[in-house]
């Protein structure tokens, strides 16, 4: 396949007409940028996991850094300018005591100013566990004072912050999930359509089995029976296992039906009866045929990872503090008590929506590129 | 015809066998037994402890003794002869008690979501697909992908907050207060139905929304087919040449969704039912995994799966009813 | 039988409105179909001749649309008189279209795998046809049904009229769609290349049945195809059409032996003949060019042996070189002439 792109052919005196040829990546780049919803999602999810990465700098403050007497103070709005002139802060808070509660009951207070700015030196941290460094990309100019963007929550810690934080694991989950499903259906699909048979009758069934079981109350059941006693990182692992399980069976069906289609191909036909070795037809003729499709399917199987890690979490039966994760923050919320006096604990929430609507579109762009030649 | 519908029943009699199997392993799956779950419950409860000969003595009543296989044969035994499920130490009954109580709500709400997802997108998928990027079509599809993106429960964490924001009070159960206890009668189910919409229309939504995708997209492949090119050389109206003939095509794929619609639909209504707490499955079986209750969690996870299976089996049958090229195979 | 116009198309145009741009499908098409005569129109893929025919019918796919240009059709009355309507004109959904559509002017397709639904019966799909346009119970249907697929050569019809497309052999379905065809009485059967997915026996077949039922039926046949021995067997009259437009038309003698477009001839020299000598077969020169990228002047220029330099840049007219001979080419055009009548302008 050529990589060149020629330009207008020329009629007139040229002896044969050019072909435009453009090559199978650049014709999806270019179906692709058409989409434009898919290229807005693929923009979001690159800022998410850029965030995630880098959650220490644009972070505000650790997600486990607390304040007792700000516990449930309520979201701060930011404001650009004063006097005229730009020049961003955000409200103080005030409270008074129920008299027969007890509890404190935040009002935003006017008259305390409280001056922010990009790139302040705040709470010193470690990027990654090794890099130090003190400077988060938004924050108070004076670290002292209270900065709450989404609230705080029961511990008086910063809800934006511990998203933040939380991206880490709730991103990863899916990437590490779908690493093992993609791991599970090559392997398994490829066997299916490759050998045919008794050995693609057996997978189907295996398939159709792990289909009709409704994935969420085995997802429960399985997590529900991972050890109290297990560190963080082995639930985690355990998580993402129990989460690709059920995963695998979607890319499992779309490589198998690839393989099953692209047997009958012409040109797979030709690399056979010029004597290809199977191992050099599967990587070099039979897989780079189907790589843009397997990248979609990929990018939509994400999201069901995160949505499961974090319906788990919800219900306390995936993670569990002192991980974060936005699961395990929204476990807050299962009183309705809670949703009802501090609804932005439902933050979270929003982060997850978002992500998961970015990575639809992106996969869905990806998708309808993946077929360059096929008319729209 | 007969030979296919055959060949389906036989397997989602193995379907059935195969999960029987894994809900048996997910009783085996905590740590200890029935036993040691018996004398951890007497010694939180401030019962003495129990000597190890006892203990032995227990594990031999209960044929814990034996190995994996033989209890797995009792268990399925149990159930398919005596409809017992394993004794639920919640409860202090046999499981199946708890779940027959359960199951018929479960059932219904996730049949009323089904119903839900089937008239809504059916016609929004046609009408999306006839007028293939039309400002309803982009509205339907943005709208379609959100539905995709909000799962059924954060949906019904929402909802909570709207409802107690904007009505002062969480919706939740099924039933008003006054019918709550009562048994039933007209007038209950008359609330029943009153209540039902919410959550079905919440687990729905997800649903739905592929369900459009994948009805937009079937009758989009149709639309461009050579025999609807003769219908429409034949003078049809092209209402009625629509429904008789690409629509008619593209229900077929429809139908097979049922499939994979269901178990999501389950999925969804036992999370949503944990969230807004309703009198369904979901909650009994949420506690039961949480106290690891396990022949209780297994005997939830068996019938749902059970109940998914037959309504493949339902759309296979269907499936063959409308498509001569399975009927006359 | 008088030579009587059936069907007279009038300079019509279909454009495709892409986000790639616009694709002139067809671009100013001239017919004339006869009443009972066969008019075959020839041309390689693409370029056009299906999307003209089925405007016959009112069919244009979107992002098609005709553009201009008329297609009059000359209906005759039960009171002896006669009428002539224009259906480039009518509403593509409208009541007047339909009930011209699979009655006074009906269609076969090329893909007889397809062109039938899988979910009905052959004899069902026929008998839809019939009533929707005549007032006859379904008995009557049925029975008119079983009678037409025993015309068309279908062994026991009674039987295979309860049968589903699928079950059917490809030379059978063929017979089906003619049979539906044929069961509006049309004046006009429009095939477009109803024998191209058949096998060699079954084609001749297939072609032998519709030359006979056009003499029963006195219909008149426009029949599309790339294959020039067809044309030889069935055509009385032939069009050859390149990038949406005629280029040539004549009867088919004239165009099998005294071919004057470039094309034409370039066409007739690419077809192997059995008492050819061990001669290379001599193929056009060159790819039928992308539809975005219509050459300018003459359509052919690019890939014509015989192109003069003004061919790339006037497009040439339509010229008589006798009554029944038109051809589009600037070799018989009087250049002189065109360029004197320009100058004013």
């Amino acid at each position: 396949m050529s990589k060149s792109v020629t330009g207008a052919p020329r009629y007139a005196e040229s002896e044969h007409v050019e072909i435009e040829i453009a090559s199978q990546w650049r014709l999806m780049w270019w179906k692709f940028k058409r989409h434009r919803m898919a290229v807005v999602g693929g923009i979001i999810v690159l800022i998410y996991y850029l965030v995630a990465l880098f959650a220490e700098f644009f972070a505000p403050v650790h997600f486990t850094t607390y304040k007792e007497e700000y516990v449930y103070a309520p979201p701060q709005t930011i404001h650009l300018f004063r006097n005229g002139k730009f020049d961003p802060y955000v409200f103080g808070y005030r409270f008074e005591r129920d008299p027969a509660s007890f509890k404190k009951i935040w009002y935003i207070d006017e008259s305390v100013i409280i001056p922010i700015g990009l790139f302040q030196r705040g709470e010193p941290y470690k990027l990654w566990g090794i890099i130090p460094g003190n400077i988060h990309l938004i924050g108070p100019r004076n670290p002292e004072d209270p900065f709450y963007l989404m609230g705080a929550d029961k511990s008086g810690r910063d809800i934006f912050s511990r998203i933040i934080y939380s991206s880490r694991v709730s991103l990863t989950v899916g990437l590490v999930g779908v690493a093992i499903s993609l791991f599970l259906g090559i392997l398994l699909g490829g066997l299916s359509g490759l050998l045919g048979g008794a050995v693609d009758n057996i997978i189907q069934r295996l398939t159709e089995i792990l289909i009709s079981i409704p994935t969420l109350p085995l997802w429960l059941a399985l997590a529900a029976a991972v050890p109290l006693d297990w560190s963080p990182l082995q639930v985690y692992f355990m998580i993402t296992i129990i989460l690709s399980l059920i995963g695998w069976t979607g890319l499992g069906r779309v490589v198998r039906s690839k393989f099953l289609a692209l047997r009958e191909e012409e040109f797979i036909l030709a690399a056979t009866l010029d004597g290809v070795p199977l191992g050099r037809m599967i990587f070099r003729h039979m897989i780079p045929s189907f790589l843009s499709h397997i990248i979609a399917s990929v990018t939509l199987s994400i999201p069901g990872m995160i949505l499961g890690e974090t319906a788990l979490s919800y219900l306390g039966l995936g993670l569990r503090p002192p991980v974060v994760s936005w699961g395990v923050m929204l476990q807050e919320t299962q009183k309705v008590a809670v949703i009802a006096n501090y609804p932005w604990l439902l933050f979270p929430a929003l982060a997850v929506i978002v992500v998961v609507l970015a990575l639809n579109f992106l996969g869905d762009g990806l998708r309808d590129a993946a077929d360059p030649y096929q008319a729209k | 015809m007969w030979k296919y519908l055959a060949r389906r029943f036989t397997y989602m009699v193995f379907t059935v066998w195969v999960i029987t199997v894994i809900s048996f392993v997910l009783i085996q799956l905590p740590p200890g037994d029935f036993v040691t779950n018996i004398v951890s419950r007497m010694i939180s409860s401030g019962g003495r402890e129990l000597t190890p000969e006892y203990e032995a003595q227990l594990r031999a009543l209960y044929g814990l003794d034996q190995p994996v296989y033989v209890q797995y044969y009792k268990w399925l035994r149990n159930i398919v002869l005596r409809g017992e499920f394993g004794w639920s130490f919640e409860y202090r009954r046999d499981a199946v008690e708890i779940i027959t109580e359960r199951m018929p709500m479960t059932a219904s709400i996730s049949f009323f979501s089904f119903l839900f997802v089937w008239i809504v997108a059916l016609p929004i998928g046609i009408y999306s697909a006839v007028r293939q990027y039309s400002i309803g079509d982009y509205v339907f599809t943005f709208l379609g992908f959100i539905g995709l993106a909000v799962p059924s429960f954060l949906l019904a964490l929402i909802f909570l907050y709207i409802s107690q924001r904007f009505f002062g009070q969480a919706m939740i159960g099924l039933f008003s207060l006054e019918y709550a206890d009562k048994p039933w009668s007209w007038a209950k189910v008359v609330d029943f139905l009153k209540h039902l919409w919410i959550p079905a229309i919440m687990i729905g939504l997800g649903g739905t929304a592929g369900l459009i995708r994948t009805m937009r997209a079937n009758l989009l492949d149709e639309l461009n087919k050579p025999y609807v090119e003769t219908a429409r050389s034949k003078g049809l109206p092209e209402f009625k040449l629509l429904l008789k003939y690409p629509v008619r095509h593209a229900l077929n794929p429809f139908v097979s969704t049922i499939g994979w619609m269901l178990p999501s639909l389950v999925a969804g209504e036992v999370i949503v039912a944990i969230v807004l707490n309703l009198p369904t499955s979901g909650p009994v079986l949420y506690r039961a995994l949480q106290q690891q209750d396990m022949y209780v969690a297994a005997g939830f996870i068996l019938l749902l799966s059970v109940l998914t299976v037959i309504g493949t089996f339902i759309s296979d049958v269907l499936l063959a009813i409308l498509d001569p090229r399975i009927r006359l195979q | 039988m008088s030579d009587e116009t059936l069907v007279e198309v009038q300079d019509l145009k279909i454009h495709f409105f892409t986000d790639e741009g616009v694709v002139r499908a067809v671009d100013g098409v001239n017919l004339t179909v006869q009443r009972g005569k066969t008019l075959s129109l020839v041309g390689e893929s693409g370029c056009g001749k299906s999307v003209a025919c089925r405007a016959l019918l009112h069919i244009v796919h979107p992002p098609g649309r005709i553009v201009s240009g008329k297609i009059l059709y000359h209906r005759r009355l039960d009171n002896g008189l006669s009428e002539t309507v224009d259906i480039a004109d009518m509403d593509p959904k409208g009541r007047e279209i339909r009930d011209i559509r699979g009655k006074e002017i009906a269609m076969i397709f090329q893909e007889p795998m397809t062109s039938l639904s899988p979910m009905y019966t052959v004899g069902s799909q026929i008998m839809e046809n019939i009533l929707l346009h005549t007032n006859m119970s379904k008995k009557e249907a049925r029975a008119l049904t079983i009678e037409l697929l025993a015309k068309v050569g279908i062994p026991k019809p009674e039987r295979l009229v309860d049968e589903y497309p699928f079950r059917l052999s490809g030379g059978m379905r063929q017979r089906a769609m003619i049979a539906m065809a044929l069961s509006g009485r049309p004046n006009l059967l429009i095939a477009d290349e109803p024998t191209t997915a058949l096998d060699v026996t079954t084609q001749a077949n297939i072609l032998d049945l519709m030359l006979e039922l056009q003499k029963q039926y006195d219909m008149a046949l426009l029949f599309i195809t790339h294959d020039l021995g067809v044309v030889a067997e069935i055509a009385d009259e032939v069009a050859v059409m390149y990038l949406g437009r005629i280029v040539e038309k004549a009867d088919v003698d004239t165009i099998f032996n005294a071919p004057m477009h470039p094309y034409t001839q370039a066409l007739l020299r690419s077809i192997p003949k059995i008492a050819m000598k061990r001669e290379e077969l001599d193929p056009i020169k060159g790819m039928v060019p992308s539809p975005y990228r219509r050459p300018g002047g003459c359509p052919f220029h690019p890939r014509c042996t015989k192109a003069l330099p003004e061919c790339s840049t006037i497009v040439p007219a339509i010229t008589k070189l006798n009554e029944n001979h038109l051809v589009e080419c600037l070799l018989y055009e009087d250049l002189a002439t065109r360029k004197a009548m320009e100058r004013p302008s």
